[in-house]
């Protein structure tokens, strides 16, 4: 297999795009592709176009997505597919960009993913984000994402201690790591006595699924990012050295939640995790900083466990050791997570990548973790039934 | 008629299911017959739920993960108040959704009587 890296990064500020969802698609495109020094017009070497997007059809009634961008960036005769896997569809259309290219079938590789979200109200959007559910012993219920995160949330807290407390902290930090970063939707830091200890933290920060808070689930946002995908073996023709894709894993889990064995455990993240370490050669002391999927601030707590940076149980503790803030011994979410960059759906795996390119490449500003070499990010799709684990590695 | 809930027992190894499947998990068998869901069960966990989504006009919804004595686990709505992990409960069936043209029923779960 030929080994493939990452070219170039794109990413829109997240938040409410003023343009329609194949223009902004058209910006984080554009961005990447400037970013690997790809001239666009005749001759532009992109063979391949993937489009990561959950919600095209539902909400903005568009199908096709790939063919448009491909249409309005004249990238033709490029192949190009839309790739739909819930919220893991950004990290699914990453993997086939590198199935692409290893495979030899195509050496340069655009993959872009973005939702344009707001265009609904809340309400719609939850019920939009519920259709990945089971249709009849989930969805029809008025189950949602937020319910099944909250039930959780009450046996990780019954089985491990985790407190409200420590869900506010890993809030915060997001947020304070989101301020270093220019395209994240969140560009201000909750004060943790307002939210969690005053006595009106109730109003201020009402719950939105028992035990989970407002401060605990991620914002509804618009927005893409994009990278450009290139065989190692042509890392020569691109301005910026390549970061390596050393390690992608995936894994499924049950569809109804409430089969799981063991109802705290997230079988798929463990898995897809320990195929991407095995894949890359590494292991979880290897990893230099994380993108968890942090829809829900218990996630970023689960999955660090499950991903084996922390023992079972712990992650929260070295939270409130301050292990995951940047500076800390593992930075996570140092680009704010979902929680306070935002969360359009499609695009949201391959931020966690934009994120660790331009970690490992040195280019994060005020939220750069010093000498990163390897980044691990995970894309959870479902209530954690179909998961993506991705490394990258910095090429020495 | 009162709606009925049912599990799936594979009619191969007595592995039982919900909601139905195509093949067993088990023993990869496709022929399942079903068994009726009802009676008392055991509360695993649970929440109350504010932001509904679409489609709901109540203020919040309680939901819970219950497991029956067969072992059969099971996502409803849960109309009870002082709610611990651990409790039992009662299975109802009742319209957990009004649609247009049909309604949707399932599992409405309320407080067990005290023994
Ligand atoms: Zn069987």
């Amino acid at each position: 297999m030929r080994k493939v890296g990452i070219a170039g990064v794109g990413h829109t500020k997240f938040g409410r795009s003023e343009v329609p969802l194949v223009d902004m698609l058209a910006l984080a495109a554009l961005e990447a592709l400037d970013d690997a020094g790809i001239r666009t017009g005749k001759g532009h070497g992109v063979d391949q176009v993937f489009v990561a997007s959950m919600g095209a059809g539902l909400l903005n009634r568009q199908s096709s997505v790939a063919s448009a961008l491909v249409d309005t960036l004249n990238l033709q005769p490029a192949m190009a597919e839309t790739v739909e896997n819930g919220p893991a569809s950004g990290a699914s259309a990453v993997k086939l960009g590198y199935m692409g290219i290893a495979s030899g079938m195509c050496d340069v590789a655009l993959v872009v993913g973005g939702e344009l979200m707001r265009v609904v109200t809340g309400w719609e959007a939850t019920d939009f984000v519920a259709t990945m559910l089971h249709p009849d012993a989930e969805y029809a219920y008025g189950l949602t994402l937020p319910a099944f995160a909250g039930m959780f949330t009450r046996l990780y807290m019954d089985k491990y201690g985790v407190t409200e407390k420590d869900l506010a902290m890993v809030a915060v930090k997001n947020h304070e790591h989101a301020m270093h970063n220019p395209v994240a939707h969140i560009q201000l830091v909750p004060s943790f006595h307002a939210i969690i200890e005053d006595e009106d933290a109730p109003v201020i920060n009402p719950y939105v699924a028992e035990p989970l808070r407002v401060y605990d689930v991620c914002p509804v946002s618009d927005g893409a990012a994009a990278v450009v995908l290139c065989a190692m073996d042509l890392a020569d023709r691109f301005p910026k050295k390549p970061v390596r894709i050393a390690g992608i894993g995936q894994a499924t889990d049950t569809h109804v939640v409430a089969e799981r064995e063991v109802p705290t455990d997230l079988l798929a993240v463990r898995l897809a995790a320990q195929r991407a370490y095995a894949m890359a050669g590494l292991k979880p002391e290897d990893i230099d900083v994380a993108e968890l999927h942090d829809a829900f601030t218990i996630l970023e707590i689960a999955i660090s466990e499950e991903a084996g940076l922390f023992p079972r149980g712990e992650g929260h503790l070295a939270v409130r050791r301050g292990e995951t803030r940047v500076g800390g011994r593992i930075p996570i979410n140092t680009s704010g997570g979902l929680k306070a960059k935002g969360h359009p759906l499609g695009a949201t795996g391959v931020s966690q990548i934009v994120e660790l390119v331009r970690q490992l490449r040195g280019e994060a500003g005020g939220r750069q973790v010093e000498g990163a070499r390897h980044g691990l990010a995970v894309n959870f799709g479902g209530f954690g039934n179909n998961v993506v684990a991705t490394i990258l590695s910095k090429e020495e | 008629m009162e709606p009925r809930m049912y599990a799936y027992r594979c009619t191969a190894c007595g592995k039982l299911f919900h909601p139905a499947r195509a093949v067993c998990r088990e023993c990869g068998g496709r022929e399942f017959e079903a068994v009726p869901l009802e009676g008392e069960g055991t509360l695993l966990t649970y929440t109350r739920v504010y932001a509904l989504p679409e489609g709901y006009m109540k203020p919040w919804l309680g939901f819970g993960i219950v497991e029956f004595p067969n072992g059969v686990r099971v996502s409803g709505q849960l109309n009870a108040e002082d709610l611990a992990v651990g409790m039992k409960v009662r299975a109802t069936v009742g319209v957990v959704k009004e649609g247009v043209g049909r309604d949707y029923y399932g599992f409405i779960f309320e407080k067990a009587a005290q023994v």
